[in-house]
């Protein structure tokens, strides 16, 4: 058989073990891991009306596994009375992340400009980091909508990040580094991370230093939040699919280095 | 059900196709994409930046940013033969002021503050705090012997070399196991919008 139509049956074999997965009505028992209950009692922990800036920097390819997660922590932030202040640094991030905000603030009866407000894009995530340290209205004197800052109840008396409580950064990629490197190291302003989970061992080292405070990742820990909020969402529903996944994927890594090992046998 | 989930179905669907084999709907799918990316991602950087950093400032009358706005049209200069030399002196401000924010940064972030918990107390904290210090400061040790190219892998040196291979390659397996569950997982947040909004197979 060829390599093209070797790849063709895994492929199609992936594709059943998901849907097949996905339509049985099992949810499987998840455990909750130190990270993720670190992230939960983190934001437990900050006080009603704080201020969280949440930074959006990721692409649209990330939407399916972030989504779920994004929606957790926001869920859990509106929930526990914080205010939200959302920006975004990647271009395609940023309606995902005005609809994330604006569906959960709507699920808990939350009102723009009072309790949420969305300032939107701009490039050059460094640069921006340093501007909003010192000041919000420098880098933003409007909001997503047009509105000038000053008219926005919730943004009275806050103009830096020294006013925030927390950075929630919800990335793919290496962008939650940036404001370690630029608002933890600079500003002193606390880091969470919501993050795939392609990434999360690139941050574990940052998480033992205290650099991060507390940082989830994938759609695991969606389904390890949900079941601390006692809501079922997309990540429980995904975990029955993505176990099988990995055990398919085990067998096929097991099928592959026995056939090679005895391909070698026989040409010996 | 509405258009733009009837779109996005398809669409998954068109992508979908190109594991069996390249074709028309893949591609078209393929050059849709792309050139819808270049068109938002135009529209939010004229809306975010051109209009909202240049245009708004100056029809206030904040004559402040033609400065800037100046010094970044001479970037420009670089696509006639007679104005070449102007880019240089953006050119210098990008990069001496992206080094200078840069490079303490980093190396506060990545190498100062990274050090600090590698030179924990290697006992005094409990048992597995204790075993954990220890891994942590034989894993960077010895992971820096097997980067230092300057001494033949021999005797007790190749040997902590030969570990610092260990942890590298736990270290890459872990990153690959983690890779994998991500791209996993991306694929089932897609089927999960094409099984419940798109065919209303399963409810959400």
């Amino acid at each position: 058989m060829t390599d093209l139509r070797i790849r063709r049956w895994i492929f199609l074999g992936l594709a059943v073990i998901v849907v097949l997965t996905m339509l049985v009505p099992v949810t499987t028992k998840v455990t909750v891991s130190p990270y993720t209950q670190r992230m939960y009692d983190y934001i437990d922990s900050l006080p009603a009306h704080s201020v969280v800036m949440v930074s959006f920097d990721h692409d649209a390819s990330s939407q399916p596994e972030i989504r779920p997660l994004s929606l957790c922590l926001l869920r859990h932030a509106f929930s526990r009375g914080l205010k939200m202040a959302g920006v975004s640094f990647q271009s395609e991030g940023t309606v995902i992340g005005y609809r994330m905000i604006e569906q959960t603030a709507k699920e808990f009866g939350r009102e723009y400009g009072v309790d949420y407000v969305y300032l939107g894009f701009r490039p050059q995530l460094q640069a921006a980091i340093l501007q909003l340290g010192e000041s919000i209205r420098g880098l933003y004197a409007q909001d997503y909508f047009g509105t000038p800052l000053d008219s926005i109840p919730m943004l009275v008396g806050i103009d830096s990040l020294a006013q925030i409580a927390v950075v929630l950064s919800i990335a793919d990629a290496n962008n939650t580094t940036h404001w370690m490197e630029y608002g933890k190291a600079r500003f002193n302003v606390p880091i969470i991370a919501g993050v795939t989970a392609s990434m999360v061992t690139s941050y574990d080292p940052y998480l033992s230093s205290g650099q991060l405070s507390a940082m989830v990742g994938g759609l695991r820990g969606a389904a390890e939040y949900e079941r601390l909020l006692n809501r079922h969402g997309a990540g429980q529903r995904g975990m029955l699919a993505q176990s099988a996944t990995h055990l398919y994927l085990i067998a096929l890594i097991l099928t592959g280095n026995f056939i090679f090992l005895r391909a070698r046998r026989g040409k010996k | 059900m509405d258009w733009g989930t009837l779109v996005a179905g398809l669409l998954t669907f068109a992508v979908f196709s190109f594991l069996y084999r390249d074709n028309p709907a893949y591609k078209w799918a393929e050059s849709l994409l792309i050139g819808v990316s270049i068109g938002y991602t135009l529209v939010i950087a004229w809306t975010s930046t051109v209009s909202a950093m240049i245009i708004d400032p100056l029809s206030s009358g904040r004559w402040g940013v033609i400065v800037p706005l100046a010094v970044g049209l001479m970037l420009f200069g670089r696509f006639f033969p007679q104005t070449r030399s102007w880019s240089r002196i953006p050119i210098a401000v990008i990069i001496g002021s992206g080094a200078g924010a840069a490079i303490p940064a980093m190396l506060d972030a990545r190498i100062l503050n990274q050090m600090s918990p590698t030179v924990a107390p290697l006992w005094g904290n409990g048992l597995v705090a204790s075993f954990g210090a220890i891994v942590l400061l034989s894993g960077v040790l010895s992971t820096l012997a097997y980067f230092y190219f300057s001494r033949e892998r021999t005797g007790w040196f190749g040997a902590v070399a030969s570990t610092g291979t260990w942890f590298l390659m736990i270290f890459f397996g872990t990153t690959f196991g983690y890779t994998v569950m991500s791209r996993v997982s991306t694929f089932i947040g897609r089927m999960e919008f094409v099984l419940g909004d798109f065919l209303h197979i399963i409810h959400q």
